[in-house]
């Protein structure tokens, strides 16, 4: 097959108008498909973590803004079995409702960041962090859209943070956040949130069965000052993003009606290419290339513009997705946009499946090209 | 005998209508030969060549083409058959536009197990065959339409076929370049011992043929034998 490359590559150079215009379609379409996917991952990755982590929350309320619980609640919930860490979260967002730029700040005691979170600092340090109560470290994401640097101070309503340090983590959702000290979030001129935290996070044994303490939890303070609502950290994400769960949805369809509208392109700008040359076939099969020789040609055709898109595409999203740190987010949890290798390989793979699919009728139909009607042709 | 003609007739639904450009054509051509075929428009000159370069399906008839009948292959059998046993020169050319003249001349050789050493010495020696060594690396859009026919025969017999066919080789040119291409023709008859069909209706060029066939109506009416300098016509019937 690779000795018939010079004439596949040549043929497709000939028309490259039509080429590169079929080539760009099919890397917009591909782009399109790959963003979508990567809202897709990142809404995955958030409700499908595992169930070790539960998330104690004000009953009825759904903004951290409107969230008041009793910061000792920690006390009480570290006492009981199968849960190995309580911890306090204040959390401040300049925007509850699903938004693009959201900035999120969660305070935390300092000492308790590095124990709970598996962030690598790649800017700054823990003890310029730990030591400085006005300090935040800033997630790479937020960084690179805010475009914050290491000692920069900066604000978002009230909260006045210096950046104390940059991290990346392997939860990409965690690069959108800031994490602050709880006594200062709590201090924020204007909150008077000393006492209080927005939600708690417990942390359970390997064996512990997350519903259950989930329920005795909830049990416990069920007519208590403030009642609780606890849910596994996966399902808390869930239910904070259920209205943009829906909106992810469709989105997903119209990633595949993308791919569908990739392979109709394909699959036109291919069949144009075959009626122009049902001569060009015709004298091929005249030569002694056979009908399934034509197939493949025709095939291979649709396949490597196909193919093409799906690089450039493909690229094209993966360097956009890593260059921006592109987020939605609603009720302070955040979804990162991020590139995988998976969400790549799905997109080459796709690309690839739909040169075949774009190909497979027109490379018919100059396969079975009548020699002699062909050799007729203007 | 290489190529051996039985009972051939084609024809074919034109709406209500049915064509019958070939009747009943029995004809042997031997090997070496360099036959030319002549008859006016449509009495299926064309349709008796491409029956016996293997493009076209007999309706009933047979052809044996060095041994091997045709007319019964599969398609795809067909083609492999093409491939290594016939050559095609078109009356216009039909040279890939994308492709350098080297590369044009090399299509063929692809489809057989050749080497690419192997396939860079039968092109070269075809290109030379057609005096067009300088040329191998322009494009079809920057030759004249007598080195374009050149390429095309270039071609035709870059694999060593058992039969070479024309279609009207000389009908697009002008009257200088059609010497120079039927003298070619000549050539690779006399010099390579390449058997020839050629259809055309020109006389003159139908004249350099040693033997020249007609056709009327679908069937072969008179045959015309070129002996050294003289013309031997015969009158045949039903087979020639």
């Amino acid at each position: 097959m690779f000795k018939f490359m010079p004439y596949l590559l040549k043929t497709l150079w000939r028309h490259r108008a039509r080429t590169m215009l079929t080539v760009s379609g099919s890397a917009v379409a591909l782009f399109v498909f790959c963003f979508v996917g990567s809202v897709q991952e990142g809404l995955d990755r958030l409700t499908s973590q595992k169930d070790s982590t539960l998330i104690v929350f004000q009953a009825n309320k759904f903004c951290p803004a409107t969230s008041h619980l009793p910061q000792d609640y920690d006390q009480v919930i570290g006492k009981m079995d199968g849960v190995r860490d309580v911890v306090p979260i204040q959390v401040f967002t300049n925007n509850c409702r699903a938004s693009l730029d959201v900035v999120v700040f969660y305070g935390l005691p300092a000492e308790k960041v590095q124990k709970i979170r598996d962030f690598d600092l790649v800017e700054g340090s823990w003890s310029d962090f730990e030591s400085n109560q006005d300090t935040g470290i800033v997630g790479a994401a937020v960084a690179r859209r805010r475009n914050l640097k290491l000692g920069t101070k900066f604000s978002v309503g009230e909260v006045k943070v210096t950046v104390a340090g940059i991290f990346k983590s392997n939860d990409k959702s965690e690069e959108d956040y800031v994490y602050t000290h709880l006594d200062f979030l709590q201090r924020t001129p204007g909150m008077n949130l000393v006492g209080t935290v927005t939600q708690h996070e417990v942390v359970l044994d390997e064996s512990a069965d997350p519903v259950a303490i989930a329920n005795v939890i909830d049990d416990e303070f069920r007519g208590g000052p403030v009642e609780t609502d606890t849910r596994t950290k996966g399902a808390f994400q869930a239910s904070s993003l259920a209205d943009l769960v829906q909106l992810i949805e469709l989105s997903h369809y119209l990633g595949y009606a993308c791919v569908g509208l990739m392979t109709m392109l394909i699959s036109t700008t291919t069949f144009m290419a075959v009626q122009d040359r049902i001569k060009e076939h015709a004298v091929l099969q005249t030569l002694g290339f056979s009908g399934s020789i034509v197939f493949v040609l025709v095939l291979a055709e649709s396949v490597l513009i196909s193919v093409a898109g799906g690089l450039v595409g493909t690229g094209a999203a993966m360097l956009t997705l890593a260059g921006t740190g592109l987020s939605v987010g609603a009720e302070a949890v955040t979804i990162a946009f991020s590139p995988s290798v998976g969400l790549a390989m799905t997109g080459l793979l796709g690309s690839l499946a739909v040169g075949f699919a774009a190909g497979v009728l027109p490379a018919f139909a100059a396969s079975r090209t009548d020699i002699v009607t062909g050799l007729r042709q203007a | 005998m290489l190529i051996e003609i039985r009972n051939l007739t084609k024809s074919f639904q034109k709406g209500d209508e049915t064509i019958t450009p070939l009747r009943d054509v029995s004809l042997d051509i031997d090997d070496g030969e360099f036959v030319s075929l002549m008859g006016p428009s449509g009495t299926g000159k064309s349709t008796l060549l491409n029956q016996i370069a293997g493009i076209d399906k007999p309706t009933s008839g047979r052809i044996t083409v060095n041994g091997t009948e045709i007319t019964t292959l599969s398609r795809s059998r067909l083609a492999k058959w093409r491939a290594a046993n016939v050559g095609y020169i078109f009356q216009t050319h039909n040279l890939i536009p994308v492709l350098t003249a080297y590369e044009n001349v090399e299509l063929p050789l692809l489809l057989l197990p050749f080497s690419r050493a192997d396939r860079r010495r039968r092109v070269q020696i075809a290109l030379e065959a057609v005096d067009l060594v300088d040329r191998a690396s322009h494009y079809p859009r920057q030759l004249s339409g007598g080195q374009e026919q050149r390429v095309g025969i270039a071609r035709a017999i870059v694999t060593d076929p058992k039969v070479v066919v024309a279609d009207e080789p000389t009908g697009d040119l002008d009257s200088a370049t059609s010497a120079h291409i039927l003298n070619l023709l000549l050539r690779l008859n006399s010099e390579l011992g390449t058997t020839l069909l050629m259809v055309t209706h020109d006389a003159d060029a139908a004249a350099i043929a040693s033997r020249q066939l007609r056709l009327d109506d679908g069937r072969l009416v008179v045959e015309a034998s070129v002996d050294a300098s003289s013309v031997k016509l015969t009158q045949k019937d039903a087979h020639v």
